[in-house]
């Protein structure tokens, strides 16, 4: 028992360290980095909003279409940072593994949380700079949204825990990973809501652990103006699944890994 | 006490796959100094890096009573974008030291000034080997693991280990690679000598520098 706990203690060490040391140089040494997770949603969903303004109305399905943007595109943009910033990264940060309590998956985690921290720090920035003004709402169901995201984020955790290990074993992983980002976009909930498809397409979209966490966070947003189709079970037994494969392959992958 | 037990190490290349070690089997203990000895490419740094934990081993087991230091070498250890005072902070955080402790020691021992402050990949390997064993000294492990890289000091630094590792530290366990006979009959008490993935083990330092002679 006292092995166990002293175990948690090193990795739980080991994870603030991380952490710490990705903040200081993002927060410290280039501020505008940091700046941007925010800046860049608020752009898109700024102009992406004028534009369907302009050949949709203000208004999709009944809820303002800048809202809809941005809360589709911040949960897009973690999802493809994790994605592409997972690949090589037991390689880019191989050094750091002579030091034993650090283990690869230790790598994965801090970068998803920091790249979560990011996406969080997005959602407060926008929903200040664009609540003042009218063009965001107050959620309807702070907690439905908060879990939403939060289910979001495993998902994409448990994702990036298959990704990092296979982009190790081979290089096309990295190659073919922004194109398969931007192909998956109809089918993560980003832009669409489960209710605007026909019942017959609406099952295949509820297979997407994307879409279920999605339209959790909708509904948390904009409450009953919304017509939500979930299932919380989806994105905990998928991620479940991908997190089970992903320790599988990390273990393998650590195991033959050339360290410098 | 260290032990490696059948430790055989792997390497993939292209299509095809090196065996660096084959049935490595060795043993030692507290204020045990191993002088590691063998030809360019017969595995001594692969060997450090398996009981530093660094690589896995392909088969076999390190097993580890009593705390080990990171194999102190010309690579690894540090991200070479950080500072010198950036790599300290981190490692005094994942080995739950005190950083101001650490930073006095090391700014102590390794006199590199405001040096620390630039990024550890400008550094030179003098300058890296200064800051390792600054590091883990400060740490204070049972057992040093170093990988040729005592020999890159100048002479304040060969001194300062002496009198850090071999005088205050003499009861403690030194694994060490190199090629320099004259360290070897010096300090260790034990030589291994890896030729064809297999260690062989000799209490007589003399006998063991003989035959690496030969290789």
């Amino acid at each position: 028992m006292s092995a166990l706990s002293e175990g948690w203690g090193a990795q739980v060490r080991v994870v603030k360290a991380l952490m710490l040391r990705e903040l200081t140089t993002r927060f410290g040494r280039e501020n505008i980095g940091f700046l941007w997770i925010m800046a860049e949603p608020l752009l898109f969903a700024v102009l992406v909003g004028i534009m369907w303004t302009y050949l949709k109305g203000p208004e999709e399905h009944g809820v303002g279409i800048i809202a809809f943007v941005a809360s589709g595109y911040i949960p897009l943009t973690f999802l493809r940072q994790s994605f592409s910033r997972s690949t090589s990264i037991f390689v880019v940060n191989g050094s750091l593994l002579y030091h034993r309590q650090v283990k690869v998956t230790d790598f994965i985690l801090v970068r998803v949380l920091i790249e979560f921290i990011g996406g969080t720090m997005a959602w407060l920035f926008i929903a200040f700079a664009l609540g003042i003004l009218g063009y965001i709402p107050v959620p309807a169901y702070p907690g439905m949204m908060v879990a939403g995201w939060l289910l979001y984020g495993l998902v994409v955790l448990s994702v990036c825990f298959v990704l990092a290990p296979l982009s190790e074993m081979s290089e096309i992983i990295e190659k073919i990973m922004p194109v398969s980002v931007y192909i998956a976009i109809p089918i993560s909930g980003t832009f669409t809501m489960a209710s605007w498809a026909p019942p017959s397409a609406r099952d295949y979209l509820l297979m997407s652990p994307m879409v279920n966490t999605m339209e959790m966070i909708r509904y948390g947003l904009f409450g009953d103006y919304v017509e939500p189709y979930y299932n919380v079970w989806n994105p905990i037994l998928v991620s479940a699944v991908f997190m089970m494969i992903g320790l599988v392959l990390c273990r393998r992958v650590r195991r033959d890994l050339v360290v410098e | 006490m260290i032990t490696c037990e059948s430790l055989g190490k792997t390497y993939r290349a292209g299509h095809g796959s090196k065996r660096v070690l084959d049935n490595v089997n060795l043993s030692f203990k507290r204020g045990d100094r191993v002088g590691l000895l063998g030809r360019n490419g017969a595995g001594k740094t692969t060997l450090l890096k398996i009981i530093g934990g660094v690589i896995m081993p392909t088969s076999g087991r390190v097993v580890r009573e009593m705390s080990c230091s990171w194999p102190l070498g010309f690579s690894g250890g540090f991200q070479g974008s950080l500072t010198g005072y950036d790599n300290a902070r981190f490692i005094a955080r994942i080995y739950d030291r005190d950083y101001k402790d650490l930073r006095g020691f090391v700014e102590e021992f390794t006199e590199l000034g405001q040096q620390l402050r630039m990024p550890v990949k400008t550094y030179s390997s003098g300058m890296r080997a200064r800051l390792a064993f600054g590091l883990s000294l400060a740490i204070e492990f049972d057992c040093y693991l170093i990988d040729e890289v005592i020999m890159v000091g100048d002479r304040n630094f060969q001194l300062k280990c002496h009198t850090e590792i071999f005088e205050k530290r003499h009861d403690r366990a030194l694994f060490l690679a190199t090629h320099g006979a004259n360290y070897i009959r010096e300090y260790c008490n034990l030589a291994v000598i890896l030729r064809h993935g297999h260690a062989e083990v000799y209490d007589d330092i003399e006998e063991a520098l003989a035959i690496y002679e030969t290789l």
